[in-house]
């Protein structure tokens, strides 16, 4: 892997200044009753594994340390959009 | 330049030859009359030089041990080794030349027919084959010489391939405003005219030095580019360099490699490409003594036939591949519509057998050298490596562009521009083209452009060259392949055998899969392919171009990166050194492992005092109206209680519940946090901690990582109070600053932060202050306390310390399976909290009940099981140890172990393996040192 990303803060930097966080997905809150032992397992261990483009969390670790929410095509590496959280999105971790 | 007065000698094989300085070492060897150079891999055939640009496999030799150099690259030097490969006795005798004559019991893939039964034989067969067939081997005692690093580049415009296309892309892109790279594998710019004076353009020298004097041009010849990555990332080799460049847009300009004829004993010395003769003749100062055929089919052919004449060569004939050429041409028979046969010869070529394309008319022509102009099969491995799109062109008979990959031009020969004033045009064009993708807002630049491609549009590709192989009799030897020694009949005799399709052709026959890639075999192997299937070229296709494009030594892909391997240093490193301490990694970080003995170390902290440096450890800051919030989240345990000047132990979980970490949370205001994590986890905690903010903005929480900002170290033992005391006017008294107090005072004249926690279990003081002023504190306090006789402490006194009070490491004691209920800290998850990270994993793993737990434990007897010992139940794999010591304060070995929770209460007898025996161990919950914590809280 050789792409770059455009870290909002930094610009474009090479992938291996980043760290990837996985997918962005909602998290269940872990008091409601209303989710069940299967969706909360499905949340801590099964990952989407888009064949396509995706919107994923990424660290700029060796820099400005932000963490930002990447378009990416999981097929060609091409990342087509980079920009920080915003509320009322699905909140990872 | 050639000067005869500065002789180089070198040895070849033991024998000394006098070299010209400028030549390189076939060179000299050539000149010497030295034509056999190596054996071939298979069939121990001999072989000459052949190519002379560093691309076959012909010239493969040891050269002061280092083995396969391309010697027809490798400039003579005074003094070198140069040793002969594949060979024994020798290049000019090898015995296992008779192997050549056995070739019927070696057909295609006979390894896998003849060796594959009985099984147990093959093993046997490999050590043999290994040892008969294969290239240089290499000399383990001597070890590599020299150091391999690696370089960081980046810029807006890369050519690939300084030959006439690319010299005149790198100056219009620099005209252009853009910073360049231009890289040749070649020791000098110009390509193919450097060797070819009927062709080269009196501007040539000019346009070569406008390039290397332009600041915004920069040059790297002798490197080649072996693989072109994502987003234009190139791996370049320049000699013990790994050159990573980032370019912006890529130009390739790397035209083509001339082709070899097929026919047979093609492989004998004596045959040479056109190219290599031209090479020979322009840049090493050698003739080609004695007469020469050239074959050909195109008007380098002639060109070379006339250079050949010019340096002393006496042409026998020319033999014209194309029908009803001119029958002569400034006296030199020329021989239209017929192709070569086969080369005769021992050791080297003594006449060639001329006859029709239908094999008919045979005629044998004596001479020394074969000479073929074949056409050029383009160099377009990067084009492919990139993602454009090629395809097979009939009327110049080579891949071109259908669609280009993003970022991505091409120009010249590789594109079938052989004829100068095309590539010179289309290498501006692909130059005006990536400037204009880089400044779309400029609009002269697409004018220029514009204008250039209409030039262009008006020139048709150059001249088809259309090399004939030609199907004549079936049993010789046809080589397709001289790196592998593959035969025209092996790749038929493969397609019969049903590997029809190029890949599995390739992979079966393993052909283009010796040194040289592809580049001498892949335009005779696709089309003998195309021939045996009845397919057209284009429909035979290609096969994959993967990097690396070149074979690489390994010592460059493990090449140093120094920039990127960070080493940390505490503010009191030096004094560690200048104190005798032997140092340890700790993640990036350097630390005192021990300094005296640990005994002494450990002596001192129970019973006096001990000093650790403890500024490894993570740092974090946190301020803010949702801090609480925020803490009461990430932590399984409680901080809305936690009182302003008081610490707390925490672990930090995830949502599977899994121990990640363990560290103090200290409130030293109401709204200010300072935590510590463990040395290892730093980075990972402070990317934990934002992870989880960065979905949640709403919350006022700011953080700052604070690790290297702060010195710290741990002053602990039954005297810490009173060496402390000396430094500060702060009140110590337990009422002031009592056990799990975090309090700000100045200790040394420095403000600092004054952790009360006890790791090591006694009295202790973790102290914070400005690493700036760390090693003047620490003095201070080793100062302070020479009454006391204070001694530093290095980790193995420290880790000692802790076993004995049952402290875990997280991920020395914990693994990816632990959770807190199970690593004994259930009083920490506090499942009445609404929710926080882990809750719900935690609440499913109470109501189940723990499986395992990590308990502590003693033996009686003078065992100390080495981590990780088993533990062995019921006969079974039971658990592991994890930590284990021989502890003074128990006297005995006590430590940390996995038991399934059946054995884990108090005084539950565990066997653990140790050295093939079972010892038992007895489970204890009390630490093993001051159970009640009475020194801890004195």
């Amino acid at each position: 892997m050789s792409f770059q990303l455009d870290c909002p803060n930094c610009g474009a930097r090479p992938v291996w200044e980043f760290h990837y966080g996985g997918a962005s997905r909602k998290r269940p809150e872990a008091t409601d009753q209303a989710v069940t032992d299967r969706q909360w397992a499905e949340y801590l261990y099964n990952r989407p594994n888009i064949c396509g483009e995706e919107t994923e969390w990424w660290y700029h670790r060796s820099a400005c340390k932000l963490w930002f929410l990447a378009r990416r095509d999981t097929r060609t590496n091409q990342v087509l959009e980079t920009r920080p959280f915003v509320p009322q999105e699905a909140a990872g971790g | 330049m050639a000067d005869s007065e500065q002789a180089i000698e070198f040895e070849f094989d033991g024998k000394i030859i006098r070299a010209k300085a400028g030549q390189s070492l076939a060179g000299a060897l050539h000149a010497a009359g030295e034509h056999i150079v190596s054996r071939s891999f298979k069939y121990h055939r001999p072989r000459g030089l052949f190519c002379c640009t560093g691309r076959c496999p012909n010239c493969l030799c040891t050269v002061d041990g280092t083995p396969n150099v391309r010697i027809c690259t490798a400039p003579a030097e005074a003094g070198l080794v140069v040793k002969t490969q594949n060979a024994w006795p020798s290049v000019k005798f090898d015995i296992l030349s008779i192997f050549d004559r056995f070739h019927r019991f070696m057909p295609v893939g006979f390894y896998y027919k003849m060796m594959y039964k009985p099984r147990w034989m093959w093993p046997i067969w490999e050590k043999v084959i290994r040892r008969i067939a294969g290239l240089g081997s290499v000399d383990h005692k001597r070890g590599a010489e020299g150091t391999y690093d690696k370089v960081n580049q980046f810029c807006d415009v890369a050519v690939v391939g300084g030959g006439w296309a690319g010299l005149h892309a790198a100056v219009e892109a620099a005209r252009a405003g853009l910073s360049v790279t231009i890289i040749d594998d070649q020791p000098d710019l110009g390509g193919h005219l450097r060797c070819d004076p009927d062709l080269a353009d009196p501007r040539l020298p000019d346009i070569i030095q406008s390039v290397r004097e332009n600041p915004a041009i920069q040059v790297w010849t002798s490197a080649t580019v072996f693989g072109c990555y994502e987003e234009n990332y190139l791996g370049i080799q320049l000699g013990k360099r790994m050159i990573r460049l980032r370019a912006r847009e890529v130009i390739i300009s790397t035209g083509g490699w001339e082709r070899p004829l097929v026919f047979e004993n093609n492989d004998l010395p004596g045959v040479l490409l056109a190219s290599a003769a031209q090479r020979l003749l322009a840049l090493e100062h050698c003739r080609l003594d004695g007469s020469a055929v050239v074959v050909t089919d195109n008007a380098q052919g002639y060109r070379v036939a006339r250079q050949l004449a010019a340096a002393g060569t006496k042409v026998a004939a020319i033999v014209d591949i194309r029908a009803n050429q001119p029958a002569t041409e400034t006296g030199v028979e020329i021989l239209s519509g017929r192709t070569l046969l086969a080369a005769n010869g021992y050791g080297h070529v003594d006449s060639v057998v001329v006859g029709d394309l239908a094999g008919k008319s045979q005629r044998t022509i004596s001479c020394r050298w074969i000479i073929e102009a074949v056409g050029f099969t383009p160099a377009n491995a990067l084009l492919y490596q990139n993602g454009c799109k090629l395809q097979y062109d009939e009327a110049c008979d080579q891949a071109v562009v259908k669609t280009y990959a993003r970022a991505t031009h091409s120009a010249g020969a590789v594109n079938g521009r052989h004829e100068p004033e095309a590539a010179a045009l289309e290498g501006r064009f692909a130059a005006l083209s990536a400037a204009v993708a880089l400044r779309p807002q400029d609009s002269g630049l697409a004018a220029g452009r514009d204008e250039l491609k209409s030039q262009l549009d008006a020139l048709p590709l150059g001249a088809a060259p259309c090399a004939h192989y030609v199907s004549g009799s079936s049993a010789k030897k046809k080589f397709v392949c001289i790196c592998e020694d593959v035969t025209e009949k092996d790749l038929c005799d493969a397609i019969v055998e049903g590997y029809s399709n190029i890949e599995t052709l390739k992979r079966y026959s393993t052909v283009s899969m010796g040194p040289c890639q592809g580049k001498m075999c892949q335009s005779a192997s696709i089309a003998i392919c195309a021939r045996e299937n009845k397919q057209t070229i284009g429909e035979t296709g290609v096969t994959t171009a993967r990097p690396p494009e070149i074979p690489l030594p390994l010592g460059l892909l493990a090449g140093r990166a120094l920039h990127f391997s960070l080493v940390r240093r505490t503010a009191m490193h030096d004094w560690h050194l200048r104190h005798g301490a032997m140092m340890m990694d700790a993640g990036n970080w350097k630390r005192p492992q021990v300094y005296s003995t640990p005994e002494e170390e450990y002596d001192a902290v129970r019973n006096r005092a001990g000093l650790i440096d403890v500024s490894t450890l993570g740092k974090i800051e946190l301020r803010g109206r949702d801090v609480v919030q925020f803490l009461e989240f990430i932590y399984p345990n409680r901080f809305a209680n936690l009182q302003v000047g008081r610490v707390r132990y925490g672990v930090i979980c995830d949502d599977a519940g899994i121990l990640l970490d363990d560290g103090t949370i200290a409130r030293l205001e109401d709204q200010r946090f300072f935590l510590t994590t463990t040395t290892g986890n730093a980075d990972a905690i402070d990317s934990w901690f934002r992870s989880w903010l960065a979905g949640r903005p709403h919350l006022d929480v700011q953080l700052t990582n604070v690790s290297g900002s702060y010195a710290a170290m741990n002053l602990a033992g039954p005297r810490a109070r009173e060496i402390l005391k000396k430094l500060t006017d702060a009140d110590l008294s337990t009422s002031n600053v009592p056990y799990l107090a975090a309090k700000q005072f100045t200790v040394a004249g420095v403000s600092g932060i004054i952790l009360r926690i006890g790791f090591v279990g006694e009295l202790g003081y973790e102290i914070h202050v400005p690493s700036q002023f760390g090693l003047a504190v620490w003095e201070a306090i080793i100062e302070a306390g020479k009454e006391f006789s204070l001694v530093p402490c290095g980790v193995d006194a420290q880790r000692l310390l802790r076993l004995e009070k049952k402290h875990l490491l997280p991920g020395v004691d914990t693994d990816a399976l632990s959770n807190p209920l199970e690593a004994d800290l259930p009083w920490i998850v506090k499942l009445d909290k609404p929710d926080f990270v882990g809750r719900r994993s935690l609440a499913q793993a109470t109501a189940r009940g723990p499986r395992n737990r990590l308990v502590g434990f003693r033996i009686a007897g003078g065992q100390i099981p080495e981590p990780p010992a088993l533990v062995i139940h019921n006969g079974k794999l039971g658990g592991r140890v994890t930590s284990c010591a021989y502890s003074p304060a128990a006297g005995c070995a006590v430590g940390l172990a996995w038991v399934p929770s059946e054995l884990s209460r108090n005084g539950d007898r565990i066997e653990i393996h140790v050295d093939g025996h079972v010892v038992t161990a007895i489970v204890q919950d009390e630490p093993f040192y001051d159970p009640t914590g009475e020194k801890l809280k004195s």
